[in-house]
């Protein structure tokens, strides 16, 4: 269980969604994207336990911070997003920076680096990526060579260079990844270190709030007391150890600017009058622009609640659930800031609104901690081995599971949704049998389907347990109606492409792919989407109607 | 030195509509708050505990959700939180929940001074805090935007036409106070909020603070309210156009003709 609770983490919300209105001004915010400028000022006093001391949420308690859960931090990452995400970027790389030390830090190491982070409000940078090396760590060029003193290693000498590193031109502390004698290793390396110099900011498509550079290193050194965890060889392990974790917090990222976007449409679409009544009223304009979206991240919503949960008891693991959520949050929230821009037609295509720049901002999130392809490389591959260790039970067991919540929340669509996850454990099945995953290309899409299937499933488990996904601002009857609307629309999706997936490769009869899949069945399911999203797109109007 | 501070939890009143069709107000959406009156009653109880050490407690009654806004004075710098929190309260007036609280405080043992909003962004009555202090039996000022404590003495800032009258009171009395149009309410920092949650904050039922049934909730308030109606929506105003001396010219006929002047 988390120590910060429910009141308190709403509290703490509340408090960093004041300071945005009182200290961030969306002015501020716009001439720092215009001009490139990293906000360090603004960042350092988000950083001052007197005031925000957001950064405490990362630091351990028996370290002087607040030792946050996930669940803490990806809501706090979520509503950082809606302010500005370069601000939440670099703020997220404080968070990620220090996360090979958590992972593999010794409580010595522990101590006295929290202990400094929390004291000196240090901002900190995650020195994986290169050239070369990018979702692909195994191709790591930076070295670490021994420093031996009287036939002891001393420390190390480290030679190399990093790309694309988040707070790489102004943080005061740095985990580097490089490959020493034992194999790759995390070091920390501190910003005045000699050797150690770097580049220019980045002059990027968004997040230009977020200062990104490249990091060079000559030799630099640093004392052996600087390897996380004392061994060498854990490098890639303790970074794979946080992608369940850090992938949600880009989820939540994709979640926190689709909202902002989606809401400020929705309200911009409740006063602007065209032909005669506002644009909001308009069944062509919700149904295509707006209400989708938020279906989508509902559903996201419930599914990183749930996935943050588990690792709040877990800690560790996760990184399918963590690739789902990032894929599927980031891909809605990205496809919601488009459809926003379009929804202000002219207005949106200018800086004087939001959306613009959101759409701008967003687009890293379907590109940062591992692209979005290879979340669905990621996905696929997990679940891949799941349906052969279970003889292709995997999604038969989950579909067993919706008929359940079916039989005691008869308005979930939870049923439907079964009847589209069976299809999914055919399709499997079928790919297995004809050999298909040898095209690369059903493997992504396989992870496609996988993760809008789980995705719903895990809101009608929520709302099936009576539960509303922490964070949501909509009731039981609004979310069932977006959970129907979500479990029909997956279910047809996925019996639909899975299909043409199977039957595009020269496989399978496609009779009987219908009557497997049962797709007949799930058609005559599809009654009533128009209704509930209408029901949806009135609740949209109500409540986001400034 | 105890403070009490009564605090409430409100809609967020500038967020709050009103549905055209049916006259009721739509409050879905709509976030909660600590009433910006108590917000900085809390502000003044801060200060004079900055100067005297005085102990702090914040009082409200409502449902469970109002400790919220207890959480929030806690992490600002309240010692302690009590939330009067049962059914037998649901439907109280001003005079039954001014009656309520006063128990509470009784009950609380010392205290020294006791702050409260004007009124509550909800209801705009302005008589819980007096009643409290008639329920207690203690000096009120009110419509104050300082309060100060000398010795055993308050002194407190009420504002009058035109200017301040300097008040005072022994203690124990009860303040209200008004904000300044300027005021900035504060929020905890995330260290603050966490803090929080491990200061005491107790629930209390009607039965604890030893109330009369009787005089508690729809039984025991003698306000009904009738209905509730947004205002009549103000007649279309005229919009005329010309440069700055036809526009004078048009103004002056108009106020000539509607004998404004002369």
């Amino acid at each position: 269980m988390s120590k910060i609770d429910l009141t308190t983490r709403e509290l703490m919300l509340e408090s960093i969604k004041h300071y945005a209105k009182t200290k961030i001004p969306f002015d501020f915010v716009r001439e720092h994207d215009a001009k490139n400028l990293f906000p360090a000022e603004l960042i350092k006093d988000m950083y001052r336990h007197d005031v925000l001391g957001v950064n405490l949420l990362l630091i351990p308690e028996e370290y002087g911070g607040l030792g946050g859960s996930t669940t803490d931090i990806y809501r706090i990452c979520e509503a950082l997003a809606r302010i500005d995400l370069g601000i939440a970027t670099s703020v997220f790389a404080t968070f990620l920076g220090s996360d090979p030390l958590s992972v593999g830090g010794t409580p010595e190491q522990k101590a006295y680096w929290f202990g400094r982070m929390a004291k000196e409000n240090m901002l900190v940078a995650y020195g994986a990526t290169e050239a070369d090396a990018g979702s692909d760590l195994v191709s790591l060029r930076t070295r670490a060579e021994h420093v031996i003193e009287n036939g002891k290693i001393t420390g190390y000498k480290i030679t190399g260079s990093k790309m694309w590193i988040s707070n790489g031109g102004t943080a005061d502390l740095y985990t580097v990844l490089a490959i020493a004698p034992g194999g790759p290793s995390w070091f920390l390396m501190e910003k005045n270190t000699p050797g150690f110099t770097q580049d220019h900011h980045e002059d990027k498509h968004g997040i230009r709030l977020s200062n990104t550079a490249g990091l060079s290193f000559d030799e630099a050194f640093v004392p052996a007391a600087n390897l996380i965890g004392g061994v060498e060889g854990q490098g890639l392990l303790q970074a794979q150890a946080v992608f369940g974790y850090t992938r949600l917090m880009v989820a939540a990222f994709g979640l926190g600017a689709g909202e902002e976007a989606v809401e400020t449409a929705i309200d911009y679409a409740c006063h602007r009058i065209q032909a005669g009544g506002p644009l909001a009223e308009k069944q062509g304009y919700m149904h295509k622009l707006i209400t989708p979206h938020y279906i989508r991240f509902e559903a996201a919503r419930a599914f990183i609640d749930e996935t943050a949960k588990k690792l709040d008891v877990n800690n560790h693991g996760q990184a399918t659930e963590g690739s789902i959520a990032k894929y599927y949050a980031t891909e809605a929230g990205n496809r919601a800031c488009e459809d926003a821009i379009q929804a202000l037609g002219g207005f949106g295509y200018t800086k004087e609104f939001a959306v613009e720049k959101l759409k701008r901002d967003v687009k890293i999130t379907c590109i940062y901690e591992g692209t979005n392809e290879v979340m669905e490389m990621t996905i696929y591959r997990g679940r891949w081995q799941e349906h052969l260790k279970t003889r292709g039970e995997y999604y038969k067991n989950i579909a067993a599971e919706m008929e359940q919540i079916h039989s005691k929340t008869p308005d979930l669509g939870a049923d439907v949704l079964a009847q589209g996850l069976r299809a999914l454990a055919y399709i499997l099945e079928e790919c297995r049998l004809q050999r298909l995953t040898r095209h690369q290309f059903i493997t992504f899409k396989l992870g496609e389907l996988i993760a809008n299937g789980e995705v719903a499933a895990a809101l009608c488990r929520a709302l099936g347990a009576g539960k509303i996904p922490e964070g949501s601002k909509f009731d039981m009857d609004t979310l069932k109606a977006m959970c129907r609307v979500n479990a029909r629309e997956v279910a047809y999706d996925i019996a639909a492409r899975g299909a043409r997936l199977v039957l595009g490769a020269g496989a399978g009869d496609a009779n009987n792919m219908l009557a497997q899949t049962n797709f007949a069945a799930i058609q005559g399911r599809m009654a009533g989407i128009t209704e509930d999203m209408d029901k949806v797109s009135a609740k949209l109007r109500e409540l986001f109607k400034k | 030195m105890n403070i009490i501070v009564c605090i409430k939890q409100v809609p967020d009143s500038t967020r709050v509509k009103v549905d055209p069709k049916t006259s009721t107000l739509v409050r879905a959406g709509v976030p909660s708050i600590l009433n910006p009156y108590d917000h900085f009653a809390l502000s003044q109880a801060l200060k004079i505990k900055a100067k005297t050490g005085a102990n702090i407690t914040v009082l409200s009654m409502g449902p469970q959700q109002a400790v919220s806004v207890i959480r929030l004075a806690l992490g600002l710098g309240a010692d302690k939180g009590i939330l009067l929190s049962d059914r037998a309260f649901a439907g109280s007036d001003t005079w039954a929940t001014s009656y309520a609280l006063a128990a509470a405080i009784k009950k609380t043992g010392n205290f020294d001074l006791i702050l409260c909003g004007q009124m509550a962004i909800d209801g705009d009555t302005a008589q819980t805090g007096p009643g409290i202090a008639y329920h207690l039996d203690i000096p009120q000022i009110t419509f104050c935007d300082s309060a100060d404590i000398e010795g055993r003495v308050v002194r407190a800032g009420k504002i009058i036409d035109g200017g301040h009258q300097l008040m005072e009171a022994d203690l124990p009395a009860l303040v209200t106070m008004t904000m300044p149009f300027d005021y900035a309410p504060a929020y905890p920092s995330l260290m603050g909020a966490f803090k929080a949650q491990q200061k005491p904050l107790e629930v209390w039922t009607a039965a604890q603070i030893g109330a009369d049934p009787a005089k508690l909730g729809l039984e025991g308030s003698p306000t009904r309210v009738d209905r509730i109606f947004p205002p009549p929506a103000r007649p279309k105003g005229q919009i005329f156009s010309g440069s700055a001396g036809e526009l004078a010219d048009t103004l002056i006929e108009i106020l000539k003709k509607e004998g404004v002047i002369k």
